[in-house]
């Protein structure tokens, strides 16, 4: 087992308990600050992946922007804002859905090649070329809903509608 | 050049799915509903950039071309997601996704 396998097994670890811990506590602070460790923790899978760009985006938009976006929304919608939420009654039904989609998902893995494989790293220069060319059409199709959203949400919030 | 073992990564991406998916369907708070549906999004962009790596050819490329896209539309709907929850307050007094049921009737 190398340190690579070794890292994986425990950001894994993390990763799962993080994204558990948010959806599960009931105060909704706590649920932000255990989000924020498991944008941050992801962010450290794509390093692993030796995906560094993505890694720096992921800190920078999740960790970053996301988090704050949500503490402000929880900041302005209730009067105390350590107040606790009702707590969640674990249903049978939701709780077999979820466990069905992960067996279905992890039943389809046997299809994959197993054991380890090589990980292949990119120039940061090279994923710069494709998005700007074959996949620039994409990247155009994000800056127009980016826009739309923008001029969706100022539409939301403004005061004095009815 | 790094090798892993390939099942984990898509393992971690199917569990991190599945709680994400638990929480959509069991949260009732539009904030905790957003966070679900990151945790859901986040497993997406695990497994576009798990296999960009995976195929080592150019063609890889687009699989984290894609992951930044996807970054970018989830920030997105975070963004358009609290203009709702704000108006959602404003109008009930409540961000309790249940309690909204203007268009019901």
């Amino acid at each position: 087992m190398n340190l690579e396998t070794v890292a994986l097994v425990v950001l894994g670890l993390i990763a799962l308990v993080t994204a558990a811990l948010a959806l599960l506590v009931r105060e909704l602070v706590h649920t932000i600050l255990w989000i924020a460790v498991f944008f941050v923790t992801l962010a450290a899978i794509y390093f692993l992946l030796e995906a560094p760009f993505l890694g720096v985006l992921q800190l920078g938009v999740y960790a970053g922007a996301v988090t704050i976006l949500l503490l402000f929304g929880v900041m302005v919608t209730r009067k105390r804002i350590f107040s606790r939420e009702a707590a969640i009654g674990i249903g049978p039904l939701p709780l077999a859905t979820a466990l069905v989609v992960v067996v279905l998902l992890t039943y389809s893995l046997g299809e994959l090649p197993q054991g380890p494989t090589t990980l292949h790293s990119y120039a940061v220069q090279d994923l710069s070329l494709q998005l700007f060319g074959p996949d620039g059409p994409w990247l155009l199709l994000l800056g127009l809903t980016m826009m739309s959203a923008l001029a969706g949400a100022i539409y939301l919030v403004r005061e004095g509608r009815e | 050049m790094t090798a892993l073992p390939s099942g984990g990564f898509l393992l971690l991406s199917s569990a991190l799915l599945g709680i994400g998916l638990f929480g959509i369907l069991t949260r009732r708070n539009f904030i905790l509903l957003l966070i679900a549906i990151e945790v859901a999004m986040n497993a997406a962009i695990l497994n576009f950039v798990y296999f960009a790596a995976y195929d080592g050819t150019t063609g890889g490329l687009g699989g984290q071309a894609a992951a930044v896209v996807i970054v970018g539309l989830a920030a997105t709907e975070v963004a358009v997601g609290l203009a709702i929850v704000l108006a959602l307050n404003r109008l009930k007094g409540s961000i309790n996704v249940a309690e909204a049921t203007t268009l019901r009737n």
